[in-house]
């Protein structure tokens, strides 16, 4: 599966899907495509992983990072993750403090 | 014995990660341990790849066996020597908000590996990572 990732912004919610691997060559890029948020105010940050196969410590940077830079205020979801990422998100700790869900709720 | 030698660049890292996927289906791992190897392999290259050619241009040796013990997977350079078993272990109950960026690949592929090691030989840094079978 390829790679992709694509970022929206609509009234404060920021929806990113995640398809293929998140990995430390392609992690930067996202992370720079989410850059531009930052001018914004944003309230949830919405990450849609169904079609996200792979996560290393460079995918969990991102996702750190949107909070820390973009949504400092802003809640953190993971819709619909697989197993494997799952199991990287819980390995970190990241479980704690971002809402997994099956369909995002606010 | 497999051997994959490439520049220490980040472009190198998806023909890396296809090299040990390919040694971790033929010791027989599934899908998920492949996943998990792969993963570990990661955080562990991506340190050379960021770390041990800060003014130079380099190259990184990979090596993969199979043995009774499961996969071995020994990664090596002529960069400064660095080992990253020395790295302080993350707060992994910290915030989102206070976390720091670091220190976190390392502590995934101590977790996921059944053994790491490093030493400094004849000028080289030697990481080697085994997953049990």
């Amino acid at each position: 599966m390829e790679s992709k990732f694509t970022v929206a912004c609509k009234d404060g919610v920021a929806s990113i899907e995640l398809c293929g691997r998140m990995d430390a060559s392609n992690s930067p890029a996202l992370q720079e495509e989410l850059k531009k948020l930052s001018a914004q105010k944003v309230s949830h940050l919405v990450f849609y992983a169904k079609d996200l196969e792979y996560i290393s410590s460079a995918g969990l940077r991102v996702i750190i990072f949107a909070k820390q830079k973009i949504g400092v205020d802003s809640q953190v979801y993971l819709i619909a993750a697989q197993e494997a990422v799952l199991g990287v998100i819980k390995m970190s700790g990241l479980d704690n403090f971002v809402h997994i869900q099956d369909s995002f709720t606010a | 014995m497999s051997r994959i030698t490439v520049a220490a660049k980040i472009d190198s890292l998806p023909l890396l990660l296809a090299f040990v996927k390919k040694e971790a289906a033929g010791a027989g791992f599934d899908e998920k341990t492949s996943n998990q190897v792969q993963l570990a392999f990661e955080e562990a290259v991506v340190n050379v790849i960021n770390y041990a050619y800060p003014a130079a241009e380099g190259s990184i040796d990979v090596e993969a066996s199979e043995g009774a013990e499961g996969l071995t997977i020994v990664i090596s350079d002529t960069g400064i020597p660095f080992d990253p078993l020395s790295m302080p272990e993350p707060n992994i109950n910290a915030p989102l908000e206070e976390r720091r960026i670091g220190g976190l690949g390392v502590y995934m592929f101590r977790r996921i590996m059944d053994k790491v090691a490093y030493k400094r030989e004849g000028g080289r840094n030697i990481l080697t990572l085994i997953k049990n079978k």
